[in-house]
């Protein structure tokens, strides 16, 4: 009986087993079929963001092309070192590796990627741009040793821009995005155009970013790719600009050994022929990420290379502002070209002394000799009679007021003062003895250099206030398509007498007896007028001497060519060359090589000359202070007649 | 030795349902490790060699076998111990002997034994209940190889044998009061043994299991990745050989440890259906087995082979989804690894033996 007892109680265990089993059993059914079927969609994908990466194809920016046609700015490729914290274990390890291998200083690769701490992991951090060869070959070696697993490195197209910095400041420079700039198809780590015809047209020339998506192993290995989507290359974009004038402009200066800026238009249609700011900076510093020292000597740079003097520049336009005024005393029917004033080498007005540069004065002489010779008691005369409202006036119309408009980021306003500006500035009715400084562009005028390309080009043409824009086509795929140029600022078409008595005064300047005879071409008949910029008045001078600062005077030279139906007009400033004449020759250089661009002759080839000539007799450097002690000299009371 | 008629009471059934798990252990280890590789042809030796073992617990009768157990108990003993002092070091673990073609792990084969000395301590006990000085006993034939394993380190071998113990000191008539008062006794264990019996890494692996998120990289990152394969697999799987999770080597050991979760993986839900459906089969054909058997001996033997394999089983599926600690513990008749599978093979031999000489004298 105990036996059967027994065997009864053994098979009632083994059920209870049996079950428990049955139940464990069930329990695992129910557990697979809650992972796999119910929460089956949330691990399909971490299984496949395990496995799966997706890595930006950065796209060629549009290929930057002349107005003929030449390349300017292309792409070329470099290696990108990028670390992905998504398979990092010991980011420092890495860290301390990456920059043993790549001899780096690894805090600055610690800086570099906490910056980017909060981005997602699985996006690459790009420690080291434009990585040498021998970087890529190192690091390269320790991935394949699973050293550095969490290391890539990538091949990425990056900006070319022409040697010498040519040109640097109508391209810009790009660089990646700033957290204000992201948003709007920029995404953190975009590199984007972040100054000139780069930042202007970044929309166009950006292209968009493609994508490839691999199939990696734990170790980060990429085993395949999976699908890939190719970057779109950025629009080609052509610009106005002539290489080979700006080429020559650049030359010019070079040859002349001072510093300055030029812009040079087509005075038909605004048409930007070349622009010029020196000393420039290297755009393919920035290409592939400016490293600080670099930057830091670019911003501290006393002689500020980062800024577009074109058209951040102010001076004061000195001669070249008779222009002004020459314009609005005809036009505004105060005076006929033939209208002849006395210089004896001062005049006096509202109980001031104001002199001419020529101490002996040009005696009596019409319109046409005052731009011819810059005399100063003609244009203060003609000032004084229209007051500084007219003057204002008529140099909005031909450019000198606010901003042109150039299709170039950060346009400083040029400045004419009236007498609602000085009441608006200072509170203060104007003094019409504020006018006669005016009249010969000094006082409160300042200028860019794009906004007197503008009135050369305006007097060039008749009175047609042309914008100036660098943009010619753009090729949006469909081969290209010329770009609407913008509107006229305004059309102000002036008086034949006007243009005939401006042009031939012009003329004159270049080819009798003005101070412009460097930029006299045999044929061409160019026109010109030189002008100086104080940098400092004589007072503020002696002040000033021994404290290092470069006070020289700035020189201009505006001009256009030919005389009659101008087809290139512009300026060239001369950055403390003191004499505006220096500039001429620059002009000339660009104008030969336009006519002989032309005509297909062989371009003009610069010599370098061996010895600086000596300096000549400048009408537009010699004092023309107001003030005191001036008006206390013997000649003070030798006021000529200005009817 | 081998009568004729005795071929008719062959489980046929069981032996073709653990020859399928074999079969489909050998596909994925072929998976896992991309092909005709050495793995998979030791894992094929392996369960020839099974086999053969499979055949010969057969032929002998079990209870002279049994009648031999306590040499064959004090044999693997003695292999163990020769492991802890002169045994190859993998890993970190000296658990094997190397032979030089291959490798022995004794305490693979330590379960077998135990189960054998049990079953014979139990089955000759005409007393028809379980004394204390039997479960004195009992405890003392279990805690010899416990320890002596634990000290390789392989803790999770080591745990196997317990539910060995347990499961033929049950089916032999432990009071429930007894049993009662023992699970207690281990509830109040649990913290002394975690703050004195369990090294570093174990407690971390334990904390880990809890929250594996708190070491994503480390030791959580195998049971998330687990966890990972298996949901990722969905009801018909990836396909075969098609598995990231597995292939690209996200999830270690796939070949062994985590073998189901690969097999999750590439064969979906409906594969883990039918993998379990055969192990179920497994098991409650073989208690089946004990309930049939001639003797109480022939019942325990069965039973305490039948626990470890059981135990080890659920465990390993478990942890195959992520929801057990990750323990070194394989899944039997699937994992790579020829020791155990020779072991495991065994075993069955035993246990078929039990059921065929049912009628037997």
């Amino acid at each position: 009986m105990a036996l059967t007892e027994d065997r009864r109680r053994m098979a009632m265990r083994l059920m209870v087993l049996q079950a428990s089993v049955v139940v464990a059993f069930a329990a695992l059914a129910v557990s697979f079929w809650f992972l796999q079927i119910v929460q089956h969609t949330q691990y399909e994908e971490m299984a496949e963001n395990n496995h799966q990466r997706t890595l930006a194809l950065r796209a060629p920016r549009g290929v930057l092309f002349d107005r003929n046609g030449r390349v300017l700015v292309e792409n070329r490729h470099s290696f990108n070192v990028s670390i992905v914290r998504e398979h990092t274990k010991d980011l420092d390890r890495t860290i301390r590796l990456l920059a043993g291998v790549g001899g780096l200083d690894a805090d600055v690769v610690r800086q570099i990627v906490a910056r980017h701490r909060h981005e997602p992991t699985y996006r690459p951090i790009v420690v080291i741009e434009d990585a040498s060869l021998s970087q890529v070959a190192a690091i390269m070696a320790r991935r394949l040793d699973f050293e550095l697993p969490d290391v890539v490195v990538e091949q990425v197209p990056t900006r070319q821009y022409p040697i010498d910095a040519l040109a640097a400041h109508v391209f810009g420079y790009v660089g990646e995005a700033s957290e204000t700039q992201i948003g709007n198809g920029i995404r953190s780590g975009s590199i984007i155009g972040q100054s000139g015809v780069e930042r202007v047209y970044n929309d166009l020339l950006m292209g968009e970013d493609g994508a490839r998506r691999v199939v990696v192993n734990s170790v980060g290995r990429e085993i395949r790719t999976e699908a890939e989507v190719p970057p779109k290359e950025g629009r080609r974009v052509q610009l106005t600009i002539d290489y080979d004038l700006q080429k020559a402009a650049e030359d010019g200066f070079r040859h002349a050994g001072f510093n300055g800026s030029a812009v040079i238009l087509d005075p038909r249609n605004g048409e930007v022929l070349s622009l010029v700011s020196l000393p420039a900076y290297d755009p393919n510093d920035f290409a592939a990420g400016i490293d600080s020292a670099t930057w830091a000597s670019l911003n501290n740079d006393q002689l500020k290379p980062l800024q577009n003097r074109a058209i951040q520049g102010r001076y004061s336009p000195g001669s070249t502002f008779k222009l002004v005024v020459a314009t609005a005393a005809l036009e505004e029917g105060l005076v006929t070209p033939d209208y002849k004033v006395y210089c004896g080498g001062s005049a006096t007005f509202f109980g001031r002394n104001f002199l001419c540069h020529l101490k002996g004065g040009h005696g009596v002489i019409d319109m046409r000799h005052a731009i011819e010779k810059s005399c100063n008691v003609y244009f203060y005369t003609l000032g004084n009679m229209l007051g500084v409202d007219r003057l204002h006036k008529w140099a909005e119309t031909l450019g000198l007021v606010g901003k042109t408009g150039i299709d170039l980021p950060n346009e400083q306003e040029s400045l004419v003062p009236s007498t609602e500006w000085k009441m608006r500035r200072f509170g203060e009715k104007w003094y019409a003895g504020e006018t006669i400084s005016v009249a010969i562009g000094q006082g409160q005028v300042s200028v860019t250099p794009v906004s007197l390309g503008v009135m050369m080009a305006t007097i060039a043409n008749g009175g047609t206030r042309v914008i100036p824009h660098i943009v010619r086509a753009v090729d949006e795929g469909g081969g290209w398509k010329m770009a609407t140029p913008p509107a006229v600022a305004e059309h102000a078409a002036f008086r034949p007498q006007t243009l005939s008595a401006l042009h031939d005064g012009l003329w004159m300047v270049v080819n009798a007896a003005g101070t412009g005879g460097r930029a006299r071409i045999p044929g061409r008949d160019v026109a010109g007028k030189t002008g100086t910029a104080q940098v400092i008045s004589i007072q503020g001078r002696q002040a000033a001497r021994g404290s290092g600062l470069d006070l020289r005077d700035h020189g201009w030279f505006v001009f256009f060519a030919p005389k009659d139906d101008p087809e290139i007009a512009g300026v060239i400033f001369g950055e403390h060359s003191e004499h505006g004449y220096l500039g001429a020759p620059i002009a000339r250089h660009v104008i030969e090589t336009y006519f002989a661009k032309k005509e297909g002759s062989p371009l003009p080839v610069l010599v370098p000359t061996p010895a600086p000539a000596p300096p000549e007799a400048d009408p537009d450097t010699a004092p023309v202070e107001i003030g005191p002690a001036i008006a206390a000299a013997p000649r003070a009371a030798a006021g000529p007649g200005t009817n | 030795m081998f009568e004729r008629r005795l071929y008719h009471h062959v489980d046929w059934g069981l032996l073709i349902a653990v020859l399928l798990l074999c079969a489909m252990g050998l596909a994925q280890i072929y998976s896992a490790t991309g092909g005709w590789t050495t793995t998979l042809q030791t894992q094929l030796y392996g369960i020839l060699l099974g086999l053969v073992a499979l055949v010969v617990c057969l032929s002998v009768d079990y209870r002279s076998v049994a009648d031999k157990s306590h040499f064959i108990y004090i044999g693997v003993g003695g292999l163990l111990v020769y492991v802890l002092f002169f045994g190859a070091v993998r890993g970190g673990a000296r658990r094997w002997i190397d032979l030089g073609i291959f490798n022995i792990q004794p305490s693979e084969f330590a379960k077998v034994a135990l189960a054998l000395v049990l079953a014979k301590f139990f089955g000759e006990s005409r007393r028809g209940s379980v004394t204390r000085v039997d479960l004195a006993v009992a405890a003392a034939l279990t805690a010899v190889p416990l320890v002596v394993i634990a000290q390789q380190p392989d803790l999770g071998t080591a745990a196997t044998l317990l539910p060995v113990a347990f499961a033929v000191v049950y089916v032999a008539g432990m009071p429930v009061r007894l049993l009662g008062a023992l699970t207690l006794l281990g509830l109040l264990a649990v913290p002394i043994v975690w703050q004195f019996a369990l090294q570093d890494y174990q407690r971390e692996r334990i904390a880990t299991f809890m929250d594996p998120a708190q070491d994503a990289r480390g030791a959580g990152y195998q049971q998330i990745q687990a966890r990972i394969t298996v949901g990722s697999g969905g009801l018909w799987g990836k396909g075969f050989r098609e598995g990231t999770q597995g292939q690209l080597r996200f999830l270690p050991v796939a070949h062994n440890d985590f073998i189901f979760s690969v097999l999750a993986e590439e064969q979906g839900f409906a594969g883990v259906i039918v993998a379990l459906g055969l192990y179920l089969f497994v098991i409650l054909r073989s208690v089946e087995s004990a309930r049939l058997a001639k003797d109480r001996l022939g019942a325990y033997l069965v039973v305490g082979v039948l626990a470890s394999f059981a135990f080890q089983v659920i465990y390993n599926v478990t942890m195959s989804a992520g929801l057990a600690p990750v323990k070194g513990l394989t899944l039997p008749l699937m994992s790579y690894g020829g020791s155990s599978m020779v072991a495991t093979l065994a075993g069955f031999g035993l246990m078929l033996n039990v059921r065929m000489r049912r009628f037997t004298n």
